[in-house]
């Protein structure tokens, strides 16, 4: 496969939050501001290059009957590692985050790509692929979050965008929040999909008509 | 016999991932307290601004007051040329969102609040997480250490104005706070 | 805090999948039909409530003794995996009925946060041995009540007319996000 391809696909075609839909659980719980989707979907990113690499590494010493626990114990070294680094150089960010560093290693989209690629596949390429799908990853946890803190906080990143008269809609910041949000984000892409088939198929009618 | 291979094998790629994370451990662990250790130190010096250092509160005297207030989870002597001049205590009461960490300075001579922070807290943010912020427990600041009331307006002497929408919170804040100077009283016997 | 306040909090105040975004996976993947929602649901119980009691020993007996801490997420998903995996045999043999119908979601049930969120849980708020068991029902009641009526209310949905780009996905979404609503009404109630 061509390296840019995987980019591609992680980022975009096949991107884990809006295309294939997992991950969902940190998906919604920590995108309460841009900062945290953004740490959360970093995090998850180095979990997720450092799992790719090993399991592409030891594929062929694995006998496939123990392969899905010993690949789980290969993703929670990680997670356990990140975690250290968190509460040792980033104590806020490991508060925020909570429960939800070590459930990283539940996060289905990191044991999907253990199994769906980095066994198949070369070590350089399973590295870009856990850097692509990571990244896909992380980019609409932070856009989630950018939107939620926007609308529910009046601000992003924490800077003030609104000014101190707005009222922020608080339930954007709440749990319903999140499901709104995601849905509507979904809808959205969904949307744009279906109009650009919906171009295509009118652009092929077109053309069979010329032929006609 | 298969399955005691496997299981070795599983068990070696444990053993490994065991010895790296001992490793790492114990690189992290020792930085690990010491960034709790700060952040706490920290808050207490904010509450408690005159004292030079902090010593815990003997264990015993300290277990004595848990049993009758277990919502009290430590107590430090704030010391200033080697004399005791206040005391932080740290309660957990319940929010809207959980427990809700407070730290309360509490000057021991002129038995008055030196200051309030909050601690590790799941209140809404936006609502109730406002009370992390200087305008809401600014308020304690110079309050006697007797029983405060959280009021919706006009706050009198010993009134703490409560955070629009976030009532709850701001009781929960303003109980530990007084159960903070119940237990100063306690002590100052 | 008291056993009540646990059921309470657990069931409604911190309702796993609606507040606590713990075992969201399963609530969006298996909730087509009240039936299968109803089988997951009673699977994850099943799991939570015996990973609670296994975790909660490997917690105290093991790695706090042996000062391990930092392999705690190691060994509690280990755990849960293994769980899982002789959970399915012995219901393969001892009731044929039972396994067909909550066969397939057992090997789901490795991924899905709520079981190890469950674990982690009890042991960061310090719970008893009774505590543990009690939070470990109490939350998977908690999923399970979620996921039965979120599926109740998709069935419904089938006949509705939404909107092309909503449908699927989107629309369980918003659904979810409504009763999330819902389920804030409980808050402040212990």
């Amino acid at each position: 496969m061509k390296k840019t391809d995987i980019i591609k696909n992680g980022l975009i075609t096949d991107n884990p939050t809006l295309v294939q839909l997992i991950g969902m659980c940190p998906t919604l719980a920590v995108t309460t501001s841009a900062i945290n989707g953004l740490a959360m979907g970093l995090a998850t990113t180095v979990v997720l290059i450092g799992s790719n690499i090993v399991v592409s590494l030891i594929k062929k010493i694995i006998p496939d009957e123990i392969r899905i626990p010993s690949f789980i114990v290969v993703i929670a070294t990680f997670v356990t590692l990140i975690g250290m680094i968190l509460k040792a150089y980033f104590p806020d960010l490991d508060k925020t985050l909570g429960i939800f560093i070590p459930l990283i290693v539940v996060n289905c989209l990191i044991l999907g790509r253990a199994e769906a690629f980095a066994s198949k596949n070369k070590v350089s390429d399973s590295a870009i692929d856990g850097l692509a799908m990571g990244l896909g990853f992380a980019i609409a946890l932070t856009v989630l979050g950018m939107i939620r803190e926007l609308f529910g906080a009046g601000s992003i990143f924490g800077i003030d965008i609104f000014g101190a008269n707005y009222q922020p809609a608080l339930i954007l910041i709440l749990p319903p929040g999140a499901f709104f949000v995601l849905g509507l984000l979904i809808a959205g892409i969904e949307g744009l999909r279906n109009r650009k088939e919906a171009k295509l198929i009118e652009q092929e009618k077109a053309k069979e008509a010329k032929v006609e | 016999m298969k399955i005691a291979k496997l299981g070795l094998i599983l068990f070696a790629i444990t053993v490994v991932a065991a010895g790296i994370l001992g490793f790492a451990n114990e690189k992290t662990a020792v930085l690990i307290e010491k960034v709790n250790e700060d952040a706490n130190n920290e808050s207490r010096q904010q509450v408690l601004p005159e004292a030079d250092e902090f010593k815990e509160l003997e264990s015993n005297k300290l277990k004595e007051i848990q049993t009758s207030n277990p919502e009290v989870l430590d107590i430090y002597e704030g010391i200033k040329g080697g004399e005791v001049i206040g005391y932080t205590i740290k309660t957990g009461t319940n929010g809207y969102g959980g427990i809700v960490e407070v730290i309360t300075g509490i000057n021991k001579e002129e038995k008055i609040i030196e200051g309030v922070r909050l601690g590790n807290n799941n209140e809404t943010p936006g609502l109730g997480a406002l009370a992390t912020e200087e305008s809401f427990y600014g308020q304690y600041d110079k309050k006697p250490s007797e029983e405060l009331e959280v009021v919706k307006s006009a706050p009198g002497e010993t009134d703490i104005l409560a955070i629009t929408g976030a009532t709850i919170t701001s009781k929960a804040v303003t109980s530990g706070v007084n159960l903070a100077s119940e237990v100063f009283a306690e002590l100052d016997k | 805090m008291s056993i009540f306040a646990i059921v309470i909090s657990s069931i409604f105040v911190n309702n796993f999948v609606l507040s606590r975004f713990l075992g969201i996976c399963p609530f969006l993947g298996v909730s087509k039909k009240v039936e299968t929602a109803l089988g997951m649901g009673v699977a994850v119980t099943f799991v939570t409530t015996i990973a609670g009691i296994v975790t909660y020993g490997v917690q105290y007996a093991i790695l706090e003794r042996f000062n391990l801490e930092f392999m705690q997420t190691i060994f509690f998903i280990l755990v849960i995996a293994t769980l899982v995996q002789a959970v399915e045999m012995f219901i393969k043999k001892a009731s044929p009925p039972l396994y067909k119908s909550l066969g397939v979601f057992l090997p789901l049930i490795t991924t899905n946060c709520a079981v190890l969120g469950a674990a982690l849980l009890n042991i960061q708020n310090e719970f008893t041995f009774v505590e543990t068991i009690v939070n470990s029902i109490a939350a998977a009641i908690g999923f399970t009540l979620a996921i039965v009526l979120f599926a109740g209310i998709r069935e419904r949905l089938e006949l509705a007319n939404i909107p092309k780009a909503l449908e699927g996905f989107p629309i369980a979404l918003i659904t979810a996000g409504l009763m999330s609503i819902a389920f804030l009404g409980f808050v402040g109630l212990v």
